[in-house]
């Protein structure tokens, strides 16, 4: 038995067929097209399937799909603008935050959050260092990430943001 | 640039478990819950009575329809033991470690199979275990193959240069030991593939996390019965790999049921899985003796190391091979008068042992440098002072090793000096003497090492020989092919970089393939990225420039000399305003070259094809068989605060100088250097696969098997020195290990020196928190 399930998609209201029993995780990356998201633990302890649900971070492989029902999801796909890299993934590619990529999507989506609630206070290696544990990272060492992250909020600090 | 990250940024990544096929099959295997029992039955009437159940293949089928897993690697014929078994992709007669797959079902989709896989009913009598190193070693041990004379796969014996006189010559012999717990090198991304058999052709592609497609495609055909011409193998993005996706076996069970039910299966391993049934690596145990002289002169070791393979390691991967390197790299970075090394492989009733980024090589380092560190000790000596004592100098490069490599280039001293001084070494020796009084445990660490890098051995699937192919396109665009695939360490940077700086061009004109079978080569293992590829493509670039050359003195009308490449344009050198570009050399030579427009000499010899297809062997392993081409130098320094109350090791200071030779792209060095030592600190502090009394797997997810997190992972200062090597057509050396060896040897060196006041001997990793907590409780009579 598949039953509609309507929320907002990357800013875009969708209403997608899914099982009662799909995790947030299947349904982005299935019915929702979504592959940046991608499966790993499935038991939240990775992170690659971060994303945003009514802007904050979650782990999709721990949410049942059903539960979103009126509300509005974010993926990595949803940060593109026009098919511009986002200022946060252009932060990224300059410094390298990335190797394999895998993890990437996931740790956008946190590092996404963690910059807008930042607002005007300069973020310390500390407080991302922390805020990024659930994303594990097995290239970097995490050291370009920490860059990345910096650098991406100097972008939103000049304006370039959205 | 950078068009794979910023693809891959863009959420445009295709991994494995992106891959979809129309009409396409899930394959999920069912493991054993028992380390060693005989399969007594299956029984798959219920899995297969479920709706959406397409087959269930099990040890009987594979047996019927596949050969045996070929050998990978052969060393019978030195007179050491080198024992083979005959294993099958799936068992049919009992299974040898907890979680090796007993069946595997194929339904419509994952989520079907997956509770098909429950259904799989297996009656199973179990047996005795041969579950760790020691006891399977014993007489009248449960044997893991019945046909064996005993549970030993391996054991090698080396003498290199004069270990007798070495032992002659000492003033004082120490007793030295230590150990590597088991570890995964665990990508976040498991191993996952789609395999396609066409019946019509009776041929078979394949598509997923192949490391080495060309080695993977012997492997598949061997198995599956087919012509290796037949089968084509296609890496797609990978999620990292560190050596855990080199091998197929599993795949070749993906392969044989889309070839049993004609459709596209695909298999996308659940992450457990891959550490219950994946590679495993380490988990050695080093004993012997070094001789030095009261000055401080290393001159000779007599060490055996002993290696839980788990079950056998010649044909799932081809780990068992790792016992070499293992046995060869204590010699380091020093002169030496003599080794006498044994190696022993021996099978348990584990999970396979295959390649993790250091492989062998890292190990026989590790054990040396925290040797050095005692014989130091011993004559109250430095750390430093006995390396500088001990160093092969920079004028005696190339420098034949007494093990035969050939040590390429260097400096040694340097490279360490630089490292010193980063660290502020003596303020922070000044340091710790400060916080000892305020009863607080500051440990400095000091290793260096050199990785043996870009290997090429006989006998075996690593012979070395690997092809590229560069060619330019009528639009003037330009492809790169080679056998190096893009495992996050930076292959399309490094290759785009190279081609275009020879052929004069714009990074982003040139594009770097996705690596499939037809290249020859063994893949980014070994470090080889910018040893063997690199200096493959480097040289069909450099031989393709030559075409370009001469076809565009025909078309500027001018000598070959005056023919200048630059920045995407070709022109002579006295009239850069006649400048035209790639794009309308190469439609005017592919298309338009006009009845006199190309040299006739040229035409006649058939050489005006803008293509180049070439191979690239090391020029010093012929030779002296050297297994190694490059050796990339690095010092690494580590300060440490151990909390004696909770055993936990905080990290205050890190730092790593490092010589690889000419840099290509300084980001993917910084990067390689950054994630190898974060993953040598992880197995220095927590990572440890350990197994109960039963043979099952206690910590099978990151949950319980703990790799650093962004807060364990430290703050990383590092320097470059750049000594060409001579051996390599960049000039760059092989480096992507080197961190994961240091780091790790560091790490223990200076909680060891932390725990000086106990008198602790650190040499047992990982050294988790409860074991430092045990080691002081221990040295201070609290067990009592």
């Amino acid at each position: 038995m598949k039953i509609p399930l309507t929320f907002v998609l990357n800013n875009q209201e969708t209403t997608l067929m899914i099982d009662p029993g799909q995790t947030l995780l299947e349904v982005l990356r299935g019915q929702g097209g979504m592959t940046s998201v991608h499966r790993s633990c499935e038991e939240g302890e990775c992170g690659a399937c971060t994303v945003l649900l009514d802007d904050e971070p979650v782990n999709a492989c721990l949410v049942l799909a059903a539960s979103v029902q009126g509300a509005s999801v974010m993926t990595s796909e949803g940060l593109v603008k026009d098919g511009t890299p986002h200022p946060l993934m252009k932060a990224f590619t300059d410094e390298l935050g990335i190797q394999c990529g895998f993890c990437t999507p996931g740790m956008l989506m946190n590092a996404y959050a963690l910059i807008r609630k930042a607002g005007d206070t300069e973020l310390t290696d500390a407080v991302i260092r922390k805020t990024l544990e659930g994303n594990l990272c097995r290239c970097t060492g995490y050291v370009n990430i920490v860059k990345s992250v910096k650098t991406a909020q100097k972008l939103k600090m000049a304006g370039e943001w959205w | 640039m950078k068009k794979r990250e910023e693809r891959l940024i863009l959420g445009k990544g295709e991994y494995a478990d992106d891959l979809e096929f129309m009409n396409m099959g899930h394959l999920v295997f069912v493991g054993s819950p028992h380390a060693h029992a005989r399969i007594v039955s299956i029984d798959t009437t219920r899995a297969l009575a479920l709706s959406g159940v397409i087959t269930v293949i099990t040890g009987k089928e594979v047996a019927a329809h596949t050969r045996h897993l070929p050998v990978q690697a052969n060393f019978t014929s030195k007179g050491w033991t080198w024992r083979l078994a005959e294993v099958y992709a799936i068992s049919s007669d009992k299974v040898r470690w907890y979680g090796e797959p007993v069946a595997a079902v194929v339904a419509e989709t994952e989520a079907i199979a997956r509770q098909a896989a429950d259904l799989v009913t297996v009656e199973y009598d179990i047996l005795p275990l041969a579950g760790d190193l020691r006891t399977a070693l014993e007489p009248g041990a449960p044997k893991v193959y019945e046909d064996w004379e005993d549970n030993k796969q391996v054991h090698l014996v080396f003498d290199f240069g004069d270990p007798e006189q070495a032992f002659a010559m000492a003033d004082q012999v120490l007793h030295v030991t230590n150990r590597e717990g088991r570890v995964t090198g665990l990508p976040i991304e498991p191993r996952g593939c789609v395999g396609v058999y066409d019946r019509k052709n009776d041929s078979l592609e394949m598509w997923g996390s192949f490391q080495t497609p060309f080695l993977a495609r012997h492997n598949i055909a061997a198995t599956l019965g087919i012509p290796e011409a037949k089968v084509k193998i296609n890496a797609v993005d990978i999620g990292g790999a560190f050596g855990l996706k080199i091998h197929a076996w599993k795949e070749n069970v993906v392969a044989l049921a889309s070839k049993l039910t004609g459709r596209p299966v695909k298999w996308m391993e659940p992450h457990r899985d891959f550490v219950t049934t994946g590679p495993h690596q380490r988990d050695v145990f080093w004993e012997g003796k070094i001789a030095f002289k009261n000055d401080g002169t290393l001159l000779g070791l007599d060490a055996t190391v002993y290696h839980d393979l788990g079950v056998e390691s010649t044909n799932k991967g081809i780990a068992a091979l790792s016992i070499f390197p293992a046995c060869s790299s204590p010699t380091n970075m020093y002169k030496w008068v003599g080794m006498h090394v044994e190696g022993i492989g021996t099978v348990t009733n584990k999970s396979f042992y295959c390649a993790y980024r250091g492989y062998g090589k890292d190990k026989g380092i590790k054990f040396i440098e925290s040797a050095i560190n005692q014989v130091a000790k011993q004559l109250n000596m430095t750390p430093e002072a006995i390396r500088m004592k001990n160093f092969i100098q920079p004028d005696e490069f190339p420098y034949h090793q007494i093990n035969n490599y050939v040590l390429d280039s260097g400096d040694y001293p340097a490279v360490l000096e630089k490292a010193m001084e980063m660290a502020d070494l003596e303020s922070v020796r000044e340091r710790k003497k400060k916080l000892a009084a305020q009863g607080r445990y500051l440990g400095i660490g000091l290793i260096t090492a050199i990785e043996p890098a870009g290997v090429a051995v006989p006998n075996c699937q690593m012979g070395g020989i690997t092809e590229a192919r560069v060619l330019i396109t009528p639009d003037g665009s330009v492809e790169v092919h080679s056998d190096r695939t893009e495992i996050g360490q930076g292959t399309e940077i490094s290759h785009a970089t190279i081609v275009a700086d020879i052929l004069g061009m714009d990074p982003a004109q040139i594009h770097v393939k996705r690596v499939t079978s037809d290249f020859i080569g063994q893949g980014p293992l070994s470090s080889r990225g910018a040893v063997y590829p690199a200096s493959a493509v480097a040289k069909a670039a450099r031989l393709l420039r030559e075409k370009v050359v001469k076809c565009a003195s025909s078309v500027l009308k001018i000598s070959p000399d005056q023919v200048v490449l630059e920045n995407g344009f070709i022109y002579p050198a006295d009239a850069p305003e006649q400048k035209i570009s790639y794009a309308r050399f190469a439609e005017k030579v592919f298309f338009f070259p006009g009845p006199r427009g190309l040299d006739p000499e040229m035409l006649k010899a058939h050489d005006h094809l803008l293509d180049v297809t070439t191979t690239w062997y090391s020029p010093t392993t012929p030779e002296s068989g050297s297994s190694y081409t490059s050796f990339c130098v690095s010092a690494d320094i580590a300060v440490v605060e151990v909390d004696i109350d909770t055993g936990v090791t905080q990290i205050v200071k890190y730092v790593h100088v490092h010589d690889a030779g000419t840099i290509i792209n300084a980001q993917v060095v910084d990067g390689q250097i950054h994630g190898g030592i974060v993953q040598g600190i992880g197995e220095a502090l927590y990572e440890g696969l350990n197994y109960d009394e039963t043979g099952k797997l206690l910590n099978t997810s990151f949950s319980n098997y703990l790799i650093p997190t962004s807060v364990e992972a430290p703050d990383i200062e590092i320097a470059h020195l750049e000594t060409p090597s001579p051996f390599s057509e960049t000039g760059s050396k092989g480096m992507g290990e080197a961190p994961i060896i240091g780091s790790k040897a560091v790490i223990l060196d200076a909680i060891e020196d932390a725990l000086t006041p106990f008198g602790i001997r650190v040499n047992d990793a990982p050294a988790t928190p409860e074991k430092v907590r045990a080691w002081i409780r221990k040295a201070t009579g609290q067990d009592e």
